[in-house]
């Protein structure tokens, strides 16, 4: 097992597009806290009537909670981790080393929530660094809590890891690397942004609803009645997390163990 | 005294509608080289997947060492194998697709040199396949199965695309591995290439055994492609 799992690092490692995809991780929950930073504090902006600016505690709280936002990146490492074995025919020899293969699932599950941990831990590092660099051009802003910035580590922190493992069930049920990216990116950015904002009933189960319920932080009175009152608290949210990669590790085992490799 | 090392044991696989390997029973004796003959379809690489567990037989199934694979104890240690696909990735040096697998079994990485010496690509070692010609890819594709040094070899077409020079290069690997005692299972749809290399045959013909034996038995004085024609022919008649 242990063999298996540096294996598994190993190809992470090794492969320059995942080097690429942390730092677009980064960039990415950056832009999510800087650029509200930005646009609170436009003149006529649109954001300024809707939300709550960065001279209140509120607007702080909207500011950071988005530097939990790079978890897109730890699905799509997950996907990556499993679908590149099809795409390039490293299933065989994967399968001829450890015929077992839920052993070979197991370490792929493992190393795709570590790589997940890792992605949102550094997104989230660039994105509070940022945001702080940001806030500076707009003295004076509400002070930054300690509690806060831990709420959005701890979302973080569980959400690549889980993510991770979501990525890996789903390049498992996929297979096709290009098919599973485009759909969890669509879906991600989309879709389940809608819903979360806009059907908080289902929306605070999906992945998303569930890490903004996580983050738990009050984001005050707004335009669009965007209340945390509405979505999971932390505890629950955790575990409808810790579903979701019970339920995709499963998937994960249930498509692999038994399918035909050419 | 030799004894069998793999056995296909009423193996079927069927695929929708394709009956790719109908019945299939042989064996293949320890210490030889046995060519696995048949033209394209005949289900030779379906039959290769099953008996490494890759793909799953609808009926029957194929030993090696009297177990399926998915039994052995450090399969790589007893069974090396080249199959069609590719089977590393383009974005690796041939050395990093070599340590992927070495360290997924616990192998030295002083290993890793000794193959890439074994098939003459130590001086590509440190770049990446994505460049690799089809001779290349095949010869890595050897060094990652003898990374084991593995006394079994299955290899799935391995002289497919090579040139004239790759075909006399893996001829002599092929005959300095069975000298150490290697038996060596290998497939091909070109008779005539594999005429000079084995010992022994099977042939299959959409999917089912048509002749095995010793090449002698088998040519009884013909070239092998004439033995394959008459004997698929007086099958099918
Ligand atoms: N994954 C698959 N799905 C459907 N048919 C397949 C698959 N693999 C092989 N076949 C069919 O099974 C038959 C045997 O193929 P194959 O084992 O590749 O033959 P060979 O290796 O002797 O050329 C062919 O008719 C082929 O089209
Ligand atoms: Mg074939």
């Amino acid at each position: 097992m242990s063999a298996l799992l540096k294996s598994e690092l190993r190809k992470l490692i090794y492969l320059r597009a995942n080097w690429l995809l942390l730092l677009w991780s980064g960039i990415f929950a950056a832009l999510g806290t800087v650029a509200p930073i930005l646009i609170l504090n436009s003149d006529n902006g649109p954001g300024r009537g809707a939300f709550s600016g960065t001279e209140t505690p509120e607007g702080i709280n909207g500011v950071f909670a988005n530097a939990s936002g790079g978890y897109l990146f730890a699905l799509i490492l997950g996907i990556l981790i499993m679908t590149n074995e099809y795409r390039h025919g490293t299933a065989v020899g994967t399968f001829l080393v450890t015929p077992k293969r839920s052993t070979v699932l197991v370490a792929k599950l493992i190393a795709a929530s570590l790589a997940g941990l890792v992605i949102q831990l550094f997104s989230f590092i660039f994105a509070i660094t940022s945001g702080f660099i940001a806030l500076t051009f707009f003295e004076p802003h509400a002070p930054v809590p300690a509690e806060l910035l831990f709420k959005v580590f701890r979302a973080s922190a569980i959400s690549g890891l889980v993510l991770g493992i979501v990525g890996v069930g789903l390049g498992a049920l996929v297979k096709n690397q290009i098919a599973a990216v485009t759909g969890a990116v669509i879906w991600t950015l989309i879709v389940e942004g809608l819903v979360v904002a806009f059907v908080e009933s289902i929306g605070k189960y999906l992945p998303a609803g569930a890490i903004f319920g996580l983050v738990d932080v009050d984001f005050g009175e707004n335009d669009f009645n965007f209340s945390i009152e509405n979505y999971l608290s932390p505890g629950p949210a955790t575990l409808v997390l810790l579903g979701y990669a019970a339920l995709f590790s499963l998937i994960a085992m249930r498509t692999t163990l038994r399918r035909d490799l050419d | 005294m030799s004894s069998v090392k793999i056995e296909f044991k009423d193996l079927s696989k069927r695929y929708k509608d394709v009956l790719a390997v109908s019945n299939f029973s042989a064996q293949v004796q320890s210490g030889r080289v046995t060519g696995f003959l048949g033209p394209n379809g005949a289900g030779k690489s379906t039959a290769l997947r099953c008996l490494l567990g890759l793909v799953n037989p609808t009926g029957g199934g194929a030993e090696i060492n009297g177990g399926s694979y998915s039994q052995l104890v450090d399969p790589i240690h007893k069974v090396g194998a080249v199959l069609d696909s590719r089977g590393f990735h383009p974005g690796l040096t041939a050395k990093q697709n070599l340590k992927i697998m070495a360290s997924a079994s616990d192998i030295n990485f002083s290993r890793i040199d000794e193959v890439l010496e074994l098939v003459d690509l130590a001086s590509a070692a440190n770049k990446r396949t994505k460049g690799f010609s089809l001779g290349m890819k095949q010869r890595l594709s050897l060094a990652i199965a003898m990374l084991g040094d593995p006394e079994i070899l299955i290899l799935d077409e391995p002289a497919n695309g090579l040139d004239p020079l790759g075909i006399v290069w893996l001829r002599e690997f092929l005959q300095k591995l069975a000298g150490e005692g290697r038996t060596i299972l290998v497939s091909s749809h070109q008779l005539a290439e594999m005429q000079n290399t084995v010992s022994d045959v099977l042939i299959i013909n959409k999917g089912v055994l048509v002749a095995q034996g010793t090449i002698k038995e088998i040519c009884k004085g013909r070239s092998l492609e004439e033995a394959f024609l008459e004997l698929t022919l007086r099958k099918s008649a």
